[in-house]
């Protein structure tokens, strides 16, 4: 039990000494989970208020797929991008495997079921009145959605919370294709593993106290940017 | 002149239950046209058909003489030029001014014009002062106030209202209906309201039309719809409670009696002799009184008063003549005349008060 | 202003995050666990890069994953230690041969596995002068009876170590995948780790098991562990690193300088120090003919 406060107390100093290998780490985890985030954000805050608004043939089945898919192992999508970014696989031409790139490409397939699901139930919090006034005072489609996604802005923001919030703390998907590079591809989490591994329990459990700081504090400026 | 909208033969329905069925309506430029009829006779779904937000399932609108493709963006310009304000107003989530500003942004207008039209119009409907404060904020008659002026301050060719005022309080209603009335008349707006107030539809529409189980019964102007009504379900919803079924006996030059359970009820008619009619008679155009007043243009009727309710200012007295008969007086002369049930009456109606019509036409 | 600022922010991160520095100045090696546990890569990476301007990045698997790695040419080269693995690799054609050496397996270092465990060695496989074969033979007779007491944590992941192991099994006369993988397993004597070098040693530890490991991590670890070396000589336990050049790796040239660099005079004497100051012992001995062959 002491390697927790051990721990806690070397995050301390680690964040307060302003080590540089530990800055370096957790830059890069934020660079790649926050390119991550908004790119998936991108995607699915338009695609979700299109799965919303619009009426088609296997609506229900599409929204029951993207559920299930929340549940998607970050290891399956590193393998499965192991084998598509390697190259004798059929992206290899890209040579992205091991660099934050395909990190990146792998976190948003991770977040994108999880980020879509949200966005729709979200925009469902909106009432159907909100839409129809807007289209009435001559907003076009994409008017409307940006409108009513404004309407939603909290739930949305959560959405985008807890996309970023999975992506930052996966480890499997980042390890497969990112080898954890030291220096180029080594994020937080691959950098606690590694840790853990050779018995450093101490250094482990104080990146893993980083990582729910650095958690702490983008939940407080997301909120204030919100409260705005 | 050609109609600024016509609908030809619309219908629609919503999960195999029909709302509109084969409903015909025009409507011309500047005029000021209420729907009316009961809740769920399709009012809404007109409304929003005519404002584009629907595709109904058959039949054709024209807007200036075009036909509206059912899809495209063609119909995104076309509504354009109209604003709807719905039943069921849902203020944004933003300040006053933002919610006013917002037709206008999204018609690409500039940052200075809008700013122009937004302070005039939010002094017109008496929002001054309050452009900052969040919409959601403001009571109900404000937030109405806010959508009227969201709504107005895009001029539009046509202003589609939806129980305007709804859930307001008499002053609110007031002030709305004296804002829609002198701005529609200010630029020529086409007015289109749906109302079940009657009274809202007499005083702003020129033309009102009764929609009834999803069908144009009658259209007209105000007298008309309330003295001669077609059809007994539109007489019945116009207030006429009183439709006596009843044959004629004698015509003589526009006058005629028509037989009701024994009674002769002199009417204004050009029915003839022999034809099955109903008489209808409004409550407000009876008088009861306690001695017989007949005359030549009148119909006095002796009668057993058999219930009185109290309706604010008014009493609703009911009798027994043969038939059953309704009639609203003033609550003092109820008082004087000293109503109760059993009491012996004459309820006294003139010939001219009496709107006789075929029975089986409509439905 | 929010939609701007967070555009800009978008378009800054999507940048920084996917630009790479241009494939010809990376050098991408998989490499084996126990270099990187024994921390060899720390040390040289810095020379190798400045000597030759390039950004080496390390992958470290296991020897399995690291050919697998350099077949498909995600890796440009591999450095590892399983002989049987790499003489396959080199058969499937993967490799180069290095310009200046006449083989495509270029040894460069080598160093000794150990059978280490708890200091009590409920085994008694560090008494009579046993050779690694007897040891293990020790362990697995005893492990059956008692398999409370006495425990064998093997890496259980394809890599070198793994390989070693397999080959101690076979040589003293087992079955490996029914008389060990199978039995041993079911009986709860043998353990599979399918983890790293350092990650099984702790684990090893913990469970007051036996283990075989690398020196070079053993030594690097050991200040965290309460294990120590019981066994440490015999021929079987002989160590042999290797580096050799992807076929289908992009950049043919700079592996090349990796190989010349490993086998430099100035880097192999910097690999026969390394450990000496910090442990008292080597952890890597330098290549030499006669042994690695």
């Amino acid at each position: 039990m002491t390697e927790i406060w051990d721990g806690l107390t070397r995050a301390v100093q680690l964040i307060i000494s302003f080590d540089p290998e530990v800055l370096e780490i957790a830059g890069r985890s934020l660079r790649i989970s926050g390119t991550a985030c908004l790119l998936a954000s991108l995607i699915c805050l338009p695609l979700g208020s299109l799965i919303h608004f619009r009426h088609f043939r296997g609506k229900r089945v599409l929204i029951n797929i993207i559920q299930t898919l929340f549940s998607v192992p970050a290891v399956v999508i590193g393998l499965l991008l192991l084998v598509v970014f390697s190259r004798a696989g059929p992206l290899g031409e890209l040579g992205i495997l091991f660099t934050p790139a395909a990190m990146v490409v792998g976190q948003m397939i991770l977040i994108i079921p999880l980020l879509l699901g949200l966005t729709i139930s979200a925009l469902s919090g909106v009432s159907k009145e909100t839409a129809d006034t807007a289209i009435s005072l001559g907003a076009s489609e994409f008017q409307t959605i940006w409108l009513v996604l404004r309407e939603a802005k909290y739930a949305v923001l959560a959405a985008v919370i807890m996309g970023f919030g999975r992506a930052i703390s996966e480890v499997g998907c980042a390890l497969m294709v990112g080898g954890n590079i030291k220096g180029a591809t080594r994020i937080i989490t691959t950098a606690i593993a590694l840790e853990a591994g050779k018995g450093e329990l101490e250094l482990a459990i104080a990146l893993g106290a980083i990582l729910l700081f650095l958690a702490l504090i983008i939940n407080i400026v997301l909120n204030r940017l919100q409260e705005r | 002149m050609k109609p600024l909208i016509e609908a030809a033969s619309i219908s629609h329905g919503y999960g195999g239950r029909k709302v509109l069925q084969g409903l015909d309506l025009s409507i011309d430029k500047g005029e000021a046209f209420a729907l009316i009829g009961p809740t769920g006779a399709g009012k809404t779904t007109l409304l929003r058909i005519i404002d584009l937000l629907e595709v109904p399932d058959a039949g054709e609108v024209y807007f200036d003489g075009r036909r509206i493709p059912r899809s495209g963006k063609e119909r995104l310009d076309i509504r354009r030029r109209m604003s709807f304000i719905h039943q069921k107003t849902r203020v944004f989530d933003l300040s006053v001014y933002d919610n006013v500003a917002c037709g206008l942004r999204w018609r690409g207008w500039e940052r200075n014009k809008i700013a122009e039209k937004v302070d005039h119009i939010l002094e017109m409907v008496g929002l001054t002062g309050y452009a900052k404060r969040n919409a959601r904020t403001l009571s109900g008659g404000e937030a109405q106030r806010v959508a009227l002026a969201r709504a107005l301050v895009l001029e539009p060719e046509v202003l589609l209202l939806d129980e305007p005022t709804a859930n307001l309080d008499p002053v609110s209603t007031a002030k709305i209906e004296q804002l829609v009335s002198c701005l529609a008349r200010e630029h020529n707006t086409t007015l289109i309201m749906a109302t079940h107030d009657m009274s809202q539809g007499q005083q702003l529409a020129d033309r009102i039309g009764v929609l009834l189980d999803g069908r144009l019964i009658q259209a007209g102007n105000a007298a008309n719809i309330f003295r001669s009504p077609q059809g007994k379900e539109v007489a019945r919803f116009v207030g006429m409670e009183n439709i006596l079924e009843g044959v004629v006996m004698t015509g003589n030059e526009g006058t005629v009696m028509v037989n009701v359970s024994g009674n002769a009820i002199q009417a204004v008619s050009d029915y003839s002799v022999g034809k099955e009619v109903y008489a209808c008679v409004r409550p407000e155009d009876i008088t009861v009184s306690l001695s017989n007043t007949r005359s030549s243009a009148r119909n006095s009727l002796q009668a057993e008063v058999t219930r009185v309710t109290t309706l604010g200012p008014l009493s609703r007295v009911e009798m027994n003549c043969g038939f059953r008969l309704v009639a609203l007086v003033t609550r003092m002369s109820a008082e004087e005349l000293d109503l109760q049930v059993g009491k012996e009456v004459y309820a006294t109606f003139k010939a001219t008060g009496v709107h006789v019509m075929e029975r089986g036409i409509s439905q | 202003m929010i939609i701007i600022a967070a555009t800009v922010t978008a378009v800054a991160a999507i940048v920084s995050a996917v630009s790479v520095t241009s494939p010809h100045t990376i050098l991408r090696v998989a490499t084996t666990t126990s270099l990187d546990d024994a921390g060899l890569w720390d040390y040289l990476e810095g020379i190798f890069e400045k000597r030759y301007a390039v950004d080496l990045q390390i992958i470290v698997k296991g020897t399995g994953m690291a050919l697998q790695l350099g077949m498909n040419g995600d890796v440009d080269a591999v450095v590892v230690h399983d002989p049987s693995q790499e003489i396959a690799f080199v058969a499937g054609g993967y490799a180069v041969e290095a310009e200046g050496f006449d083989s495509a397996r270029v040894p460069w270092a080598y160093n000794y596995f150990v059978i280490v465990g708890p200091e009590a060695d409920p085994a008694g496989i560090c008494r009579g002068n046993l050779t690694p074969e007897e040891a293990f033979r020790r362990i697995q007779q005893w492990g059956e009876a008692s398999p409370g007491a006495i425990k064998f944590v093997s890496r259980g992941d394809n890599s070198g170590t793994h390989g070693k192991e397999k080959a101690i099994w076979a040589s003293a006369g087992y079955n490996y995948s029914s008389d060990i993988q199978w039995i041993g397993a079911t009986a709860g004597w043998y353990v599979e780790a399918g983890s790293g070098m350092g990650a099984t040693l702790v684990m090893a530890d913990q469970m007051m098991a036996y283990t075989l490991t690398d020196k070079g991590t053993f030594l690097a670890y050991r200040g965290n562990l309460d294990s120590v070396t019981l066994l440490d000589t015999g021929d079987i336990l002989l160590n042999v690193y290797t580096a050799i050049i992807c076929r289908k790796g992009s950049n043919p040239e700079m592996a090349q300088n990796l190989v010349t660099f490993l086998r430099a005079p100035d880097v192999q004497a910097l690999v026969a120090g390394l450990g000496v100051p910090d442990y008292g012992e080597r952890l890597f001995y330098p290549y030499d003919p006669k042994i690695c062959g």
